[in-house]
This record gives C-alpha cells, sequence and structure tokens, in this order.
C-alpha cells in the first residue's frame, strides 16, 4: 500500500512545477498580446468623467461636460475671446450693430455657411433656433426670459432679416452684457431647422432627436457617443470657418482619476480632466505633462435658510463666515481646485471686486463668539449640513464642523446623492447645505440676478432656480440695487454700485461664498496650444 | 400502469389530476415561479425607488430650472400619477418589453443594456473561465494536499482574494503590468486607435474582431481584458478553490475512497475520476454563483479599468434618480439569477443521476 504522505511529497514538488510553468506561459501570452499606440497624431485624446451626459440639446443641456462639447459643435452668434473672456468676438455673427438708445442689436450673419446634413444656414434658423429655447422652456429659456423674451413675444422680438438676426431689448441693457449672455451662450447656437422639424415628436422642437446627436454647424461635429463610454467629434469638413488643428477629438469616459493619471503619463491620452490634488502635484514635475488650470466662474459655498432658526439672523450668518478657514483650506484641499472668494460675483467678471477685498474674511473664532452672543447664542445652537458628493465638499464640512464646535456651534454633517441634495434644497428642506453653483456671463450680474435677487419669496412662488428663494431670503433694497447696477450706462459707476452690492451680500447675504473654482487639468506636452478660459475650451485651436 | 408512467405516456386514468404530462406540469410550476419572482422584484425595486429621496425631474433638468419646467416634466414622466398607475403602466410596458427611457442617457433602457452587458459579459466569461480553470485544481490540490505548502499558499492567495479590495487590486495591477512594465494594455476594452475600425456585431470585442479576421485588433482586446479579468478572477479563485478544497476534503474521508485506494487505484484516478465527480453537483453551483455575482456587474473594477459595464451603468443609474433604469438593470440581474439556478438544476441531472 503506498504511503499518503509520499505520493503528496512527489506530487507537491510536481504540482509546483506545473504552477510556475503554467504562471510563466501566461505571462508571456499576455505580453506577446499587448499592442500600445501612443495617441494619433491628428487627434486629440481625452480622459474625462462625460458621465453627465444625458442629451445635446442647447436648450436643455445644463452641466459642463456637455456644454463644452455642443460650443465646439455648434456656433453661436458670438464667443468668448479665449485670452480675455470679458470680450466677446465675431462667430456665426461677423458683426453687429448696437441702436442708440441700446434696445437693439442687430447681428450679421456670414454668408454661404452649410449644416452638415447640406441644409443651407439662413437667418430663419438662427432666430427659430433661440425661439425654440423660449418655447421648450426648459432651465436655459431664463437665460432669454431674463431679457424679456417670452413664449408671447418671443417671435416678434427675435426677428430674422437680410441675413440679419435682430434682438429687440424691453429695456437698455448693457449691450455687452447681452452679447455675454445670450449671443454668446448655448441658448444662441444655430440649429438645423429643417431636420430637426421632420424628426420633431409631438411638439418637442426636435427635442428627443437631439438626446443622442447633434444638428447645428460648428467646427466639429458629434460623430459617436456611447453614453458612459466615449465621444468622438469629427472635423467638419464643410465648415464656414477656419479648419480646426486637429482632425479628431476622442474623449474616453474615465470616472477614476487614478486611471487617469495612468494613461496620461503612459501617453495613451492627451489630456486628462479629473485628476484629483494628489495627482496634480505628483505630476507637477513631470517631463511629459504639464498642469494647466484657470478660473472658472463656479463657486462652492455654504447657503443657509434663512426662514427660521438662527440663520435667520444676519449676525449669526455672518459669525459663521468667520469659521471657515479660508487661507488653511486654500493651501491643503482646495490647492490646485480653486482659491478663496467671499463675494458672489466671481473673479474676472465685469463688476467684481478684486482677490483682497472679495475675500475679506479669515478664520476668527473670537469674532465668530462674539457675533453669536450679540445674537443672542452665546451658548451657540445646534444645526445640520447637507452637502453633496464633490470630492472637497467633506473636507471643508469637517473643517467648519470642527470650529463651529470650538464656538459652541454643533454642527451635524449629512452627505448624500447630488440629486437628493438638490431636491431638498429647492424644497427648503434643510438648514444649511454647502454645493456649487456657476453662472454663464463674465459679469456681476450673472450671479446678482440669482444669489441676491429674489423676486418673490413666499414659499408657494416657488422661484426655485433662485438659489436667493432657495435660501428663502429677500431684501428687497438688495433687489433694487441689482436692478439699478443691471441698466446703469456708465460702466465705472456700475462697477461701483457692484461693489457696494458684493460687500452688502458679504455682511448679511444668505450664503457663505467659500472658494471659486479652477478648471484644471493635466496636459501632455506634445500637445500644442492647449486653449481655455473659464467658460469654454477651444479644441480647434489645438495642435499636434 | 403506474400513475408515473400514466402521466409521461399522456394518457389519463383520472382526467381531473393527470390532464398534463408531469413535464408540463413542472415547466409550468417553472415558469410561474419564474413570473412571481421577476414581478416581486419589479414592484419592490419600484416601490422602493420611488420611496428614495432622489428625484428624477432633476436629474433629467438640472438644478437650475423654473418650477414650471419641473412640473411640465414631472407631469411628462408621469409621476404625477398614483403610483399603482405608474407601476401598472411600467409593467404593461415592461411585458412589451420597453423599460422606458433612461434618463441619464436619453435613450431606452433596453438600447442601453444591449449596449454595456456584452462589456459586462465578455469581462465575467473570461474571468469565469480563469477563476474557474485555476481554482477548482488548485482546490482539489489542497485537499489531496492538505497541511503541504500549497495548501498553505492557496489558502492565502484565498485570503488575499477574499480580503483585497478589487479596486485597490485594480489600480495596483494597472501600474504593475501596464504602467511599469508594459505588458498588458491600459483601461478600456481597447485602444482608441481600434475602437472606430470595427463596426459591432455582437457587441463582444473578442468575437468581433475575430469576425472581422482583425488579428491584431483580437491581440489588443485580449491585452485589455486579460488582467480586469484576472483581478476579477482573483476573487472568484478565491471562492471556488475553498470551496471546492472544502468538498473535496469531505470525500477523501469517505470509505469508498479508501476502499479504491486498497484495491490499487491510483491516488489521481481515485480523486479526480470518483471524488470529484462526486463533488461535481456543489462545484457546478458555486463556479454558477460566481458567474452571476460577475454578471451582475463589478462596479469597482469597471470604475478603475474604464470598462463599460453593467455594474457601473446600474450604479450611475441608481445615483442619478433613473429609476427606469435601475428597475431596468434589476430585473436582468433577476433574471440571470433564476436563469443560472434553472441551468445548475439542469446540470444536477446531469451529473447527479439520483435527480433524475
Amino acid at each position: 500500500m503506498t504511503n499518503r504522505n509520499d505520493v503528496t511529497g512527489t506530487k507537491r514538488r510536481s504540482a509546483g512545477r506545473r504552477l510556475l510553468s503554467a504562471a510563466a506561459v501566461a505571462a508571456l501570452c499576455a505580453g506577446a498580446g499587448a499592442a500600445f499606440a501612443a495617441t494619433p497624431k491628428n487627434a486629440l485624446v481625452m480622459a474625462w468623467n462625460v458621465d453627465a451626459i444625458s442629451t445635446f440639446d442647447p436648450a436643455q443641456v445644463g452641466e459642463v461636460v456637455t456644454n463644452e462639447i455642443l460650443q465646439n459643435t455648434c456656433d453661436t452668434l458670438v464667443d468668448f475671446d479665449p485670452a480675455d473672456e470679458r470680450k466677446v468676438q465675431p462667430s456665426f455673427a461677423e458683426r453687429w450693430d448696437v441702436s442708440p438708445d441700446r434696445k437693439e442689436i442687430t447681428f450679421h450673419l456670414h454668408k454661404g455657411a452649410k449644416f452638415p446634413s447640406g441644409n443651407p444656414v439662413t437667418a430663419e434658423d438662427v432666430a427659430w433656433s433661440l425661439h425654440r429655447v423660449v418655447k421648450l422652456n426648459f432651465g436655459n429659456a431664463a437665460t432669454l426670459t431674463e431679457f424679456g423674451f417670452t413664449k408671447d413675444n418671443v417671435e416678434q422680438t427675435i426677428v430674422a432679416g437680410d441675413n440679419t438676426v435682430t434682438f429687440k431689448l424691453d429695456k437698455p441693457y448693457p449691450t455687452t452684457l447681452v452679447l455675454q449672455s445670450i449671443a454668446a451662450n448655448r441658448v444662441s447656437m444655430v440649429m438645423d431647422r429643417k431636420t430637426l422639424m421632420a424628426n420633431e415628436q409631438g411638439s418637442d422642437l426636435g427635442n428627443k432627436y437631439l438626446a443622442t446627436r447633434t444638428a447645428c454647424v460648428g467646427p466639429y461635429k458629434l460623430t459617436r457617443w456611447n453614453a458612459g463610454e466615449s465621444i468622438v467629434l469629427e472635423a467638419n469638413d464643410g465648415y464656414w470657418g477656419k479648419a480646426p488643428g486637429l482632425k479628431r477629438i476622442l474623449i474616453r469616459h474615465v470616472a477614476e482619476p487614478g486611471t487617469q493619471r495612468l494613461l496620461l503619463s503612459q501617453g495613451d491620452v492627451d489630456v486628462a480632466r479629473d485628476l484629483t490634488p494628489e495627482d496634480l502635484k505628483d505630476l507637477e514635475g513631470s517631463k511629459d505633462v504639464s498642469i494647466v488650470k484657470v478660473l472658472r466662474p463656479q463657486l462652492f459655498y455654504w447657503g443657509f435658510n434663512v426662514a427660521d432658526g438662527p440663520f435667520s439672523k444676519e449676525k449669526v450668518r455672518l459669525a459663521m463666515r468667520y469659521l471657515i478657514d479660508y487661507e488653511g483650506l486654500g493651501k491643503t484641499v482646495m490647492t490646485y481646485l480653486g482659491v478663496p472668494r467671499a463675494s458672489f460675483a466671481q473673479l474676472g467678471a465685469v463688476g467684481a471686486l478684486d482677490a483682497k477685498e472679495g475675500q475679506p474674511f479669515k478664520l476668527d473664532l473670537d469674532k465668530a463668539k462674539q457675533l453669536l452672543t450679540e445674537a443672542g447664542y452665546s451658548n451657540g445652537f445646534e444645526a445640520s449640513v447637507l452637502f453633496g458628493t464633490l470630492p472637497h465638499a467633506n473636507p471643508i464640512a469637517q473643517s467648519v464642523q470642527q470650529n463651529a464646535a470650538k464656538v459652541g456651534v454643533k454642527l451635524s454633517l449629512e452627505r448624500m446623492a447630488n440629486a437628493q441634495l438638490f431636491s431638498k434644497v429647492r424644497g427648503r428642506e434643510y438648514q444649511s447645505a454647502m454645493l456649487a453653483w456657476q453662472t454663464n456671463v463674465p459679469d456681476a450680474h450673472g450671479n446678482a440676478s440669482r444669489l441676491v435677487f429674489n423676486p418673490d419669496n413666499r414659499p408657494e412662488a416657488k422661484q426655485t432656480q433662485y438659489p436667493s428663494w432657495r435660501s428663502a431670503y429677500q431684501d428687497l433694497d438688495l433687489n433694487k440695487k441689482v436692478d439699478e447696477a443691471l441698466l446703469e450706462p456708465d460702466p465705472a459707476k456700475r462697477d461701483a454700485l457692484y461693489a457696494t452690492l458684493q460687500k452688502d451680500v458679504m455682511a448679511k447675504g444668505p450664503m457663505a461664498f467659500m472658494f471659486q473654482m479652477n478648471n484644471v487639468a493635466g496636459v501632455r506636452k506634445d500637445l500644442k496650444a492647449w486653449t481655455w478660459n473659464g467658460f469654454r475650451a477651444y479644441y480647434e485651436l489645438a495642435a499636434k | 400502469m403506474s400513475r408515473t408512467a400514466i402521466a409521461a405516456s399522456g394518457q389519463s386514468s383520472d382526467p381531473g389530476r393527470t390532464i398534463f404530462p408531469s413535464w408540463l406540469k413542472a415547466s409550468g410550476r417553472t415558469l410561474a415561479s419564474f413570473a412571481v419572482t421577476l414581478l416581486g422584484l419589479a414592484a419592490l425595486t419600484f416601490f422602493i425607488g420611488r420611496l428614495l429621496p432622489l428625484d428624477p425631474v432633476v436629474a433629467v433638468l438640472g438644478d437650475n430650472v423654473t418650477q414650471e419646467a419641473y412640473q411640465a416634466m414631472y407631469k411628462q414622466l408621469g409621476l404625477d400619477q398614483p403610483l399603482y398607475v405608474q407601476f401598472g403602466r411600467y409593467i404593461r410596458g415592461v411585458l412589451h418589453l420597453d423599460f422606458g427611457m433612461a434618463l441619464t442617457t436619453g435613450k431606452p433602457v433596453m438600447a442601453d443594456i444591449a449596449r454595456v452587458f456584452p462589456a459586462t459579459i465578455e469581462l465575467a466569461s473570461v474571468a469565469i473561465v480563469i477563476g474557474t480553470s485555476l481554482g477548482i485544481p488548485l482546490g482539489v490540490l489542497s485537499a489531496m494536499y492538505r497541511g503541504s505548502w500549497l495548501d498553505q499558499i492557496v489558502r492565502v492567495v484565498g485570503l488575499i482574494g477574499y480580503s483585497a479590495p478589487n479596486f485597490w487590486l485594480g489600480l495596483m495591477g494597472l501600474v504593475l503590468f501596464y504602467a511599469t512594465l508594459g505588458w498588458v494594455g491600459g483601461p478600456g476594452r481597447i485602444d482608441f486607435t481600434y475602437e472606430f475600425d470595427l463596426e459591432p456585431v455582437t457587441g463582444f470585442l473578442l468575437i468581433d474582431s475575430l469576425l472581422a479576421g482583425n488579428w491584431e485588433m483580437f491581440g489588443n482586446a485580449v491585452s485589455h481584458i486579460i488582467l480586469p479579468a484576472s483581478i476579477l478572477a482573483f476573487s472568484s479563485l478565491a471562492y471556488i478553490s475553498r470551496m471546492t478544497r472544502s468538498f473535496m476534503m469531505e470525500q477523501l474521508s469517505q470509505e469508498y475512497v479508501v476502499t479504491a485506494r486498497v484495491k490499487g487505484l491510483s491516488w489521481a484516478r481515485t480523486v479526480w475520476g470518483h471524488a470529484f465527480r462526486n463533488i461535481a453537483v456543489q462545484v457546478v453551483t458555486v463556479v454558477a454563483l460566481s458567474y452571476a455575482f460577475l454578471l451582475e456587474g463589478a462596479v469597482l473594477t469597471e470604475t478603475v479599468f474604464a470598462w463599460p459595464g453593467f455594474g457601473r451603468y446600474l450604479t450611475n443609474a441608481l445615483l442619478a434618480g433613473d429609476m427606469n433604469a435601475v428597475v431596468g438593470c434589476t430585473l436582468l440581474v433577476g433574471v440571470i439569477f433564476v436563469t443560472l439556478n434553472l441551468l445548475c438544476d439542469l446540470l444536477y441531472r446531469v451529473f447527479d443521476p439520483r435527480t433524475r
């Protein structure tokens, strides 16, 4: 009879050898199968988290990824100057005239342009594109309705002429503001009316058709979108303007920043858009990769529901501002991500206070304690802070929580999905919340009109598109100042009005603004002329 | 003639009780159970989804929207209707294989699933092949040489496979095999260079590239799948090998094994020819369960490897409050589990004559 242990010994050696051989073969096979390619010479390859895309309809789009893709595929009437976002430059409109009373702007359009479908681009297409935004009445309609265009009057106030389109305004708004707000905005993207109407479902003006494709004219055209996978833009061969530097833009959906970093380091992508501060710091000294950043018009803030409770008191809200460690967080959590900013007007906007005046606060527990005592809360109070999934929200909330505890304020933190956070804030079902807000305009009015102005504070008014309403905050004096600054024709006086407004809001407003965010990316050095500002990236200018 | 025989022959001496053959009854029972399970699953997911504080309207329109537009979309999505009406409509759609539109992609849920599921099936299938082909032999060998160095190694490997997060393993694997050694392709299913040269036929890149006769592309797809599949296989391997070892140990302590050895049968033949046959049913169950879990979606692995699969789609839909997509995916997961259970039952009949 064979001894089982002897058998085991023999088999053990044999099995070990076989296992090692198998592992070696597997490794060799894997190595032999690998085939690598650097990014194509005629293409820009980008790693980006593009999960948020749900439609390509400029009337509906509300998030940054789709907005950027549309900006590179659909021409607007005018465009932001790449070098200075406060200036506008011609785009599909070659030039524009303004009436003496500033209430009419006439855009003169390029002639002979064609959509990728082959349909000619007409003035009627341009006017119709703007009409449909108002008629569809998604969130972006507010961009036009704020300037007096309504469903009832838009066909009479945005009028197509002989290769021209004229805006007839109800008030003498600053022309630059109108150009920035409307003519450079996605709402003025020129859409292929014939194609959209041929694919209309019900009376959706082509909205469903645009859920998965574009129908417009621009330097690139969208040729492929696989949700959560990849996006391909191809140069539009028949484009009326200058041909783009690269033939293709390839965007691969990569959600994980660590993976983006690996792809960038290996040269498998040219640009990585969602790197963490740690990744950016590590890549800072790389010989192959540059870190590029630019301020964007997005503010991260701590908003208070002032309907009742401690936050209804101005001094409590002011005290909360002294619990924010702007400097410490700016140097740690927010390195690369943003800069401290306490004013509602973002740096770079017309009328914005400069960096120093627009951020007068510092962590000062004594001052906070004093203000709380004056407000009748010498023993502190308890409150909740809601925040979403932004990676920097949690550490900032924790920092504020720790500082607040030192002056007797017990803050409970509640993290939740963004959709849940928005629902609660829109429904005023919160005490305080940390979230972000982005404007589309490089002008102080962009945020003043939403974050300060509140047309109707009644709960039943449901002015949910106004963060001021969500905070249950209405100050009729501030409302008046917002209107006054908007229509002031003298630029210097206008700046002064906004300066006062910003200081007032920093002292008593319902939001403690904390940081202005950056656009930041890792870019391979062999990609030339990656060009962007706070409002858009210019793919057509990139080259290799 | 016995009643069973009568039933099997389709004749009946008692029309009230044996009008249908037994196989038909069994199939009917299975189908009914299948339908009830899926209906229950759909109801549970649907109603839990409606209770979650996630706003599908915000998912569609975004945060910056007027109340008027909000209300219009609320109505358009049918959210103003009572829950039972919404559920009834949903089920009616499902019966026509219409799971509604995914709010987050703007496409029909069925189209989305048809797009993302092949990526997961491909990944899970390669992973289960690796996991099974290594896990079963390792489990058997561990049992055969209990306490040996091989057993110890398999135990440690199993422990790591169980406890190390796939997310971490994936990143480490990428750093080592992709970034440092360059042995495998990077994240994604294929290099961008190839991605646009292939028109999807089946959705399975390995198959589509073969169908196209493009061996270079096939090699590239293999180089991309090998690492994530191996990472996934690692945890399957751990489970399969531990369970196989346990089943085999029990068999090896049976008297028939001693008898076989006394009669002069070789150790290998005793184990593989006799003991293994007796654990085959249990092993099949373990493998099927592992496969089902892999198909359900390995969210973290898919995230790290930028793998456009089912798990990531479901997670994104859930976080965005896209309940059409969530319920559709949940039903699919239910179908997978029920189907694999049925397959297991069938395989039992193949491997175990007593169940026939």
